[in-house]
């Protein structure tokens, strides 16, 4: 599991929207990570759904450095 | 004590070296092992090296967070930092409405935290660091353009959301190529060179300010309303003060002016009560006046008015009394007379009578008769006179005293007093008669001494009239003639023989 060491165990965190995700725009995220906090850039698992901000939501891939895809938890 | 004190410079020695070589252990660590600062990270080349979680490197080890052991000489040890940096922007730009702005802002970025971020990172700047900012401003102004191109100025200035949007989807992919972050961009000055802001905030500014004048208006209104309220009521509770005062200080005054008209007021009733004193003393001195006036005066006056009144009324009482007594004196007086009279005429009749009877004595019976009448006259003469004279004197009297008497009684005393005269005058027919013949006897004689004595009265009458009158001149009417007989004065001459005057005070 090569992706697993590289993703350092991104996927399946949950994170809170700090920016409006939805179709064509880019989102934001904060989630918990190496021992802080970091905001990475969020794009809806489903390419038509918007989440809102506050909302909590799973990373299910991650794309290094900062790119993260979510669904709502 | 040589062996001693070498032993003890052996170990001195031994003690040194050791020291000396910890000391050169110690150097050497130190000269070996690297550790990371949590702000930085260490970039470690020169020998083939596999990062844990990449899954192909370019050959350099990137140390976050600890210590490692470096081969000096072999490797060679970088770091990079991975504190926060800022760089300010400033450009000229076009908004979406295309208004030209100058806008000042900062952003602040960091070299991001993961391993893939600090590699890229480390590939670009870890001989660049100071130039990093530069780099990323020079980055960012372009972007910061296309950001501002796509926003209106008002989304500049409220939306805060769409600007860190807007900076993430033109920015942000383009920084994690160089492995950095953008934490924040701020705007910190917007210079408007055609006023739009200015012009912007005009409307609200007007409205803003129309309607603060609005509310300063109506504030300013109330308040002067409330102010004016307040006057008024100030004015009524003055107005209400005053009067009230005014009322007050009346009964004050009235007060005072009671309290000063007192005294005078009680002097005026003392004096008052002393008048009525002072009146009383004089009503009762004249009272006393008055009765010792009564005493003195009135009752002497009284008195000598009732003793004058006593004394008159006596002396009237004593006048009237005499003159009465006197009259009554005379009345009998003439009554004796008449009686007397009356009887003579009687006897002297009787003896007419008796010497018609005797006719044959007549002529000396006559004789008789004339010397007795002669006689019984010149008696009757004086006691006329006298009687006369007395009532004359005491009519005067009478008539003096009495108070206004009645004619008749007058016309009776003087006719009285005439009275003799009277008779003489109708005597005197009978006194011429020398011879006097009655042819019917007795009833002859009874006939001519009636016809005597209504001649007599008719004299009486007018003697009586002409006293009451004594001008006037009234015509003599005599008495009804008796039928069948002459004149009166042939009567008269016929029956004149043995008549006296006495006959008529019969009447």
């Amino acid at each position: 599991m090569v992706r697993t060491v590289l993703d350092q165990g991104m996927i399946g965190r949950v994170g809170r929207v700090t920016g409006v995700i939805g179709p064509g725009r880019l989102g934001e995220v904060m989630i918990a990570v190496r021992g802080g906090s970091e905001a990475f850039n969020a794009y809806a698992s489903d390419p038509g759904e918007t989440i809102s901000k506050g909302a909590r939501v799973v990373v299910v891939e991650y794309f290094p450095p900062r790119t993260v895809v979510v669904s709502p938890a | 004590m040589n062996i001693g004190s070498f032993i003890s410079t052996v170990a001195v020695v031994a003690i040194v070296s050791a020291l000396a070589v910890l000391v050169l252990l110690v150097l050497l660590f130190k000269s070996t092992w690297r550790i990371a600062e949590p702000n930085e990270a260490l970039i470690i080349s020169g020998r083939p090296h596999r990062n844990k979680g990449l899954e192909e490197s370019l050959g350099f080890k990137i140390v976050t967070g600890r210590g490692t052991l470096v081969m000096p000489g072999l490797q060679a040890v970088r770091r990079l930092s991975l504190d926060l940096r800022e760089t300010d922007l400033q450009i000229d730009c076009v908004t979406h409405q295309g208004i030209p702005l100058r806008v000042r802002g900062v952003v602040i970025y960091k070299v991001g935290d993961d391993l893939v971020s600090v590699a890229n990172a480390a590939r670009r700047f870890l001989d660049q660091q100071n130039q990093m900012d530069q780099r990323v401003h020079n980055l960012f102004a372009g972007h910061l353009r296309a950001i501002i191109g796509n926003m209106t100025v008002e989304e500049m200035i409220r939306d805060r959301e769409k600007l860190t949007e807007l900076t993430r989807e033109h920015a942000g992919t383009e920084m994690e190529k160089l492995g950095l972050i953008v934490d924040s961009l701020q705007i910190q000055e917007i210079l408007d060179p055609t006023a739009y802001i200015q012009n912007l905030a005009l409307p609200h500014a007007a409205a803003v300010e129309r309607e603060a004048r609005i509310a300063r208006a109506q504030a300013d209104r109330e308040a002067t309303e409330k102010e004016q309220e307040a006057e008024a009521q100030k004015a009524l509770a003055r107005r209400d003060t005053q009067i009230r005062q005014a009322g007050y200080q009346a009964e004050v005054d009235r007060a005072a002016a009671q309290a000063k008209q007192a005294g005078p007021l009680s002097e005026a009733t003392a004096r008052q009560q002393v008048v009525v004193e002072e009146t009383r003393v004089a009503e009762l001195e004249a009272e006393r006046r008055e009765k010792d006036l009564l005493v003195e005066v009135r009752k002497p006056a009284d008195a000598k008015a009732y003793e004058q009144v006593t004394l008159s009324r006596a002396q009237r009482d004593a006048h009237i009394q005499e003159a009465e007594a006197r009259a009554r004196e005379i009345e009998l007086q003439a009554a004796a007379d008449a009686a007397r009279v009356k009887l003579a005429a009687g006897a002297q009749a009787e003896r007419v009578k008796v010497e018609a009877e005797a006719s044959s004595a007549q002529t000396r019976m006559i004789g008789e008769a004339e010397a007795a009448a002669t006689q019984a006259r010149g008696l009757a003469e004086g006691e006329a006179i006298r009687a006369r004279g007395m009532a004359e004197a005491e009519a005067i009297k009478a008539r003096a005293e009495a108070l206004e008497g009645n004619q008749d009684a007058i016309i009776g005393q003087q006719l009285a007093e005439k009275w003799p005269e009277i008779v003489e005058a109708a005597a005197k027919p009978f006194g011429d008669i020398d011879q006097m013949i009655v042819l019917n006897g007795a009833q002859g004689i009874s006939d001519a001494l009636a016809q005597a004595l209504s001649q007599g009265i008719a004299g009486l009458q007018l003697a009586r009239r002409l006293l009451v009158d004594p001008n006037g001149v009234a015509p003599i009417t005599a008495g009804p003639r008796p039928e069948g007989g002459g004149s009166p004065v042939a009567r008269r001459d016929r029956s004149r023989s043995g008549r006296t005057p006495n006959e008529a005070d019969s009447v």
